[in-house]
């Protein structure tokens, strides 16, 4: 592209066409204050505080919204544009209270800084009347419009960015300001608390609410959120050696200036009082306080005790997907080199790894294709059992300015309601586990219409016609019988999918955690392809509920797999790291996470070693896996807090926050980031990687690491995907993400559309009909909810949401209430042939009938005790996502 | 004299949600639809609001600014008749602020108010147009010239009313 040449304050310079004055400013290091622009929101130009000349004609121009043009000479900072910009933020802090010594938005205030920068006092113009603060009750957001300089950022960031739509301007003239719908409180609107609007308010009219939370910060690390898999760029703030305050990072390419309620303001769990400052070792039934070198002693004792007496495979491991890549790959080099057992496993297990075994038996790669921007320029969106707006919130918001503002077209597949289906063309309600039927009847509409992509599908992939065949018995009406959808509408989104440009499907939990968890994800990867959006455009996108799912089995804390997906039972990827470690591997693939508890009941596991995880709150039967780990001859845990399954240790070790360590997490994408430490470690909790270290060394196999840094030198070099990332380079956009030439299985992307072996395969699969149990005629599905992450291990320690989370209730269609006598806030009992379990009822209109939601931690309990432990028996994925009960009232 | 005017339609929420599925998923339409709500139902009660939106496919605090925005566009109910006091400078001058004054009286209600009984509502604007016949007001559709004390009291007098 041609460039322009400029004159910008005497010196030539050359940008392309429709760059801004302002960017080209800022890109050569020029500072021009701006008030209502941000790099995330579309320019409105509405303050004209970024007003430069241009000397040829005096024209003030308005840089933030204004191109450059040949010959421009630009002066930004003529005694003319000091004296405007002068004037405006007179006018500005004229009806901005005197407040701004005691204003908590401190530094952070770009107007304050911007006045104290011109030398304007703040007292010069007369004030006029004001809005003031609105009374709210939630322990996040404070409003005073009294502060407000109506640049409209805010409303523009909560529609454009986060497409909440919580607020907007209400009235006019001097009357106007930014208000919620009927001017309620924050807690009673759309608002979902996702912090973005305080983050890019340039005044203090939007901040943090609680005292605790504000102030000054001295210190800011950027590091990455440790909640979902999206993985999103945070700046902590600190003061006094605390973290104060979370910001969105605003150039991340995750998560571009936004965040939700969780990596807002969820972190505070990390300066709980619950988190455990020193090791503790059961004596007598109690446990009492321990030093390290004790702790570790009696560690490597008890492990080393059991390995001897009743052999290496006695014992077992389970890593965590909260923990970063050097700490689980040290973990499973621990288990494998030092323990000599494959038992390890990781907490993903509950509910990616049926992606594992479904993509890489399909596109052979094990995760999602494309990246955040691919999926935000896709022009047909599927998502099929998930709600992103929960479980992934850069995702959701990502998906919905596709959808509202890109001219993508929306199609949401899920039996709930989910908050995406507002947005969306098609909102199908497919009966819960039938989604198998509706995929392959999507595939049959589009090969029996001949809409599919022939030259990918014949030239990219393998096994087409035996697929096709078993499409044979899903026709229309077929798969509208099973599935209760109409025709029209299954015809109709196949047609969208078939003839869309670009298209992605994003799946989630809502698919991985059946019994036919695989098959459904096979089902997806075959209309992927069919369809031609498999790497080379659009994508398969496979949402992880927690952060570093993708890196901790990237990184092999797997039973089946070595560092890289190298399956341990081929002598040659064994032989690479026997090599590289210098000891013998075993060569049989271990257990996997709900095995272990099956094989400690059958009495062939002794020990255990649990880092990060929490098997009693996340297993099905609870009760039955409390029993089986207390049966242990020896358990130690390391966790932040003294969690269910840490009280039934022997030893409990006491691991350091997200924010106390440094290393890598790869998120959902496979974009692998830089966790940087932000404060010490509280009291004497210690990093994973350190902890782990310890052991080996007591044990006395010590492991040659000293640093997380090296660690991941590792891994560059074992994992041949992780190779390009040098660990300084983490966080430089896009290096983890680009296609790497050499094609061949070491690239991390699809490359343009190939697959690692050459060929996509096309894989049959049946819909088989599960019949409910007689006398459980509702279903009940279990999923996050936004103030309740997971079951909860950390969001319940989060000061400020667990103070306004209201515990969960068992939601219910209100047509069944009815039926049933329950209204709303009645105490009530659900049932399952498994378990029962008491809760308040919620009457939710948008619930299908015959169907009931409930959280996964439900008033301190699990609702797992619900469920029967049925594994699928491909990815070995609990089916914990839903379950046939009745409700009664109490 | 009797009644001034027709008591004007008021419609049920559920003629009004069949106006707005009229416009489905059209975004320009939001002005011409909530024109036409108020024009049926004299007013856009805000328990509409969030329908127009699901609608139309805009956020709800998007129609409530664009609502709240035009002084033409009414979120509460409207009396029978709107009076409208002029503030023009011709009017002014020629005593219509006693007019507005004296009207304030007898309906017992402020400007922008509605009286109980919801047979007025009193608004002022800005010249009407026919300055030669200063002060002025105007009664729904119909100009009231050569205002004076005696006149008002005419139209809105305790005695004319019943
Ligand atoms: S509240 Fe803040 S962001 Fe919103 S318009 Fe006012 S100054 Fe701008
Ligand atoms: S916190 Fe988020 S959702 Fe709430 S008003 Fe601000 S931007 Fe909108
Ligand atoms: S979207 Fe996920 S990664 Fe981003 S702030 Fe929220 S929980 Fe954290
Ligand atoms: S920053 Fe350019 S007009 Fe506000
Ligand atoms: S000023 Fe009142 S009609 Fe013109």
């Amino acid at each position: 592209m041609d460039t322009i040449t400029i004159i910008l304050n005497g010196v030539e310079v050359s940008g392309y066409p429709s760059t801004t004055i302002l960017d080209l400013a800022r890109e050569l290091g020029v500072n021009i204050p701006t008030l209502c622009h941000d790099p995330n929101l579309a320019s409105t130009g509405a303050c004209r505080l970024c007003l430069v000349e241009d000397e040829r004609n005096g024209a003030l121009l308005a840089s933030c919204v204004t191109s450059i043009t040949p010959g421009m000479n630009i002066n930004t900072n003529s005694p003319r544009v000091i004296e405007h910009r002068k004037k405006i933020l007179k006018l500005l802090l004229a009806s901005h209270p005197d407040s701004c010594l005691v204003c908590d938005k401190g530094n952070r205030c770009q107007l304050r800084q911007l006045a104290a920068q011109m030398g304007i006092g703040l007292n010069e113009f007369q004030r006029l009347p004001q809005n003031d603060i609105i009374e709210e009750v939630n322990p996040f957001i404070e409003r005073d419009l009294s502060k407000c300089i109506m640049c409209g950022k805010c409303i523009r960031a909560d529609q454009e960015l986060v497409v909440e739509g919580a607020i907007d301007y209400i009235h006019r003239g001097s009357l106007v300001k930014a208000a919620t719908l009927n001017e309620v409180p924050l807690e009673k609107s759309e608002c979902t608390f996702c912090g973005t609007c305080v983050a890019i308010c340039p005044t203090g009219a939007i901040m943090e609410k609680e005292r605790a939370y504000t102030g000054t910060v001295t210190n800011t690390v950027t590091t990455v959120c440790p909640y979902c898999g999206c993985g999103c760029t945070i700046l902590l703030g600190v003061k006094d050696g605390k973290v104060i305050q979370a910001r969105p990072a605003e150039g991340s390419p995750v998560n571009a200036g936004t965040l939700c309620v969780r990596g807002a303001y969820g972190w505070d769990f990390i300066s709980s009082s619950e988190r455990l400052t020193t090791p503790l070792i059961r004596e007598n039934g109690e446990f009492r306080e321990a030093t390290w070198e004790e702790a570790l002693a009696a560690v490597a004792e008890g492990l080393g005790k059991i390995k001897e007496s009743s052999g290496p495979d006695s014992l077992a491991v389970y890593g965590s997907t909260r923990c970063t890549n050097e700490e689980n790959y040290v973990l499973q080099r621990f288990t494998r080199g030092i323990l000599g057992t494959n038992n390890i496993d990781n907490g993903s297990r509950l509910y990616s790894s049926a992606s594992l075994t479904g993509l890489g038996a399909t596109i052979g790669y094990a995760g999602t294709t494309g990246s955040f921007d691919v999926l935000e320029r896709s022009k047909v969106i599927i998502v099929i059992g998930a709600n992103p707006e929960i479980s992934a919130p850069a995702v959701a918001y990502a998906i919905k300015r596709a959808a509202k503002y890109k001219g993508a077209e929306l199609c949401v597949i899920d039996p709930c309601f989910t908050q995406l289906a507002r947005f969306a063309r098609f909102w199908l309600q497919p009966k819960v586990g039938t989604d198998i039927a509706l995929l392959n009847g999507l595939a049959k509409v589009i090969i029996d219409k001949k809409k599919f992509d022939m030259e990918f599908v014949s030239r990219m992939t393998d096994n087409f016609r035996k697929w096709e065949e078993s499409l044979e018995r899903y026709t229309t009406d077929y798969v509208k019988k099973v599935t209760g959808i109409p025709a029209r509408e299954i015809q109709q989104v196949a047609q969208l999918l078939a003839e869309a440009e670009e298209a992605s499907i994003v799946y989630g939990n809502g698919v991985t955690q059946y019994a036919t968890g695989t098959d459904a994800v096979i089902a997806i990867a075959n209309l992927a392809m069919l369809t031609g959006n498999a790497g080379r455009l659009g994508g398969i996108f496979a949402l992880q509920r927690e952060n570093n799912a993708r890196g901790a089995c990237d990184t092999g804390a797997l039973p089946d797999f070595l560092p890289g997906y190298l399956s341990i039972t081929e002598p040659q990827n064994r032989q690479k790291f026997e090599e590289k470690w210098g000891v013998k591997l075993p060569s049989a693939a271990g257990y996997s996470a709900l095995e272990m508890i099956e094989k400690i009941r059958e009495g062939k596991l002794k020990g255990m070693l649990i880092m990060g995880e929490n098997p009693v709150e996340s297993f099905p039967q609870p009760a039955q896996v409390k029993e089986a780990l207390s049966s242990l001859d020896f358990l130690v845990v390391a966790d932040m807090f003294l969690s269910e399954t840490a009280r039934l240790a022997s030893v409990v070790l006491p691991a350091a926050s997200f924010a106390e360590k440094e290393g890598t997490f790869t998120n959902f994408e496979g974009r692998v980031q830089r966790l940087h430490k932000v404060t010490e470690p509280v009291g004497n909790s210690l990093p994973d990687v350190d902890i782990l270290l310890g052991l080996a060394e007591a044990m006395d196999s010590p492991l040659p690491y000293s640093s997380s840094q090296e660690v991941m030198e590792e891994i560059e070099e074992t994992v041949p995907f992780y190779r390009h990332l040098a660990f300084g380079e983490a966080e430089k956009k896009d290096s983890d993400l680009a296609d790497v030439d050499d094609g061949g299985t070491a690239t991390r992307r699809l490359h343009k559309g190939l697959f690692p072996s050459g060929f996509g395969r096309f894989s049959p699969v049946k819909y088989i009909a599960a019949l409910p149990p007689e006398g459980y005629p509702l279903t009940l599905v279990v999923g996050s909810v936004r103030f309740s992450f997971g079951s909860g291990g950390r969001s319940s320690r989060s000061d400020r949401m667990s103070r306004f989370y209201n515990n969960g209730c068992i939601e219910i269609n209100s047509t069944d209430a009815v039926k049933l006598g329950i209204s709303d806030g009645d105490k009530v009992k659900v049932k399952s042939a498994h378990g029962e379990l008491e809760g308040i009822a919620s009457i939710n209109a948008d619930l299908h009938r015959g169907m009931l939601f409930a959280p996964v931690s439900l008033l301190g309990s699990s609702v797992y005790k619900l469920f029967a432990t049925v594994i699928d028996p491909q990815s070995k994925t609990p089916a914990i996502k839903s379950c046939n009960v009745r409700l009664e009232r109490v | 004299m009797t009644k001034l005017q027709q008591k004007k339609p008021k419609i049920s929420m559920k003629q009004i949600e069949k106006i707005i599925t009229e416009y489905q998923g059209k975004k320009w339409a939001l002005i011409p639809l909530v024109q036409k709500i108020q024009e049926q139902a004299g007013y856009i009660p805000p328990e509409t609001i969030p329908i127009i939106a699901r609608h139309l496919g805009l956020f709800p605090a998007q129609v409530q600014g664009v609502v709240t925005f035009y002084a033409q566009l009414y979120t509460t109910p409207r009396g029978n008749n709107v009076v409208r006091v002029c503030r023009g400078t011709a009017c002014h001058v020629r005593g219509g602020k006693s007019i507005l004054k004296l009207v304030k009286q007898h309906l017992g209600i402020d400007e922008g108010e509605t009286t109980e009984d919801m047979e007025y509502t009193l608004e002022t604007v800005a010249c009407i147009g026919v300055c030669a016949l200063a002060p002025n007001l105007m009664i729904n559709k119909e100009t009231h010239g050569n205002m004076n004390p005696k006149k008002v009291a005419r139209l809105f007098g305790k005695s004319e009313k019943e």
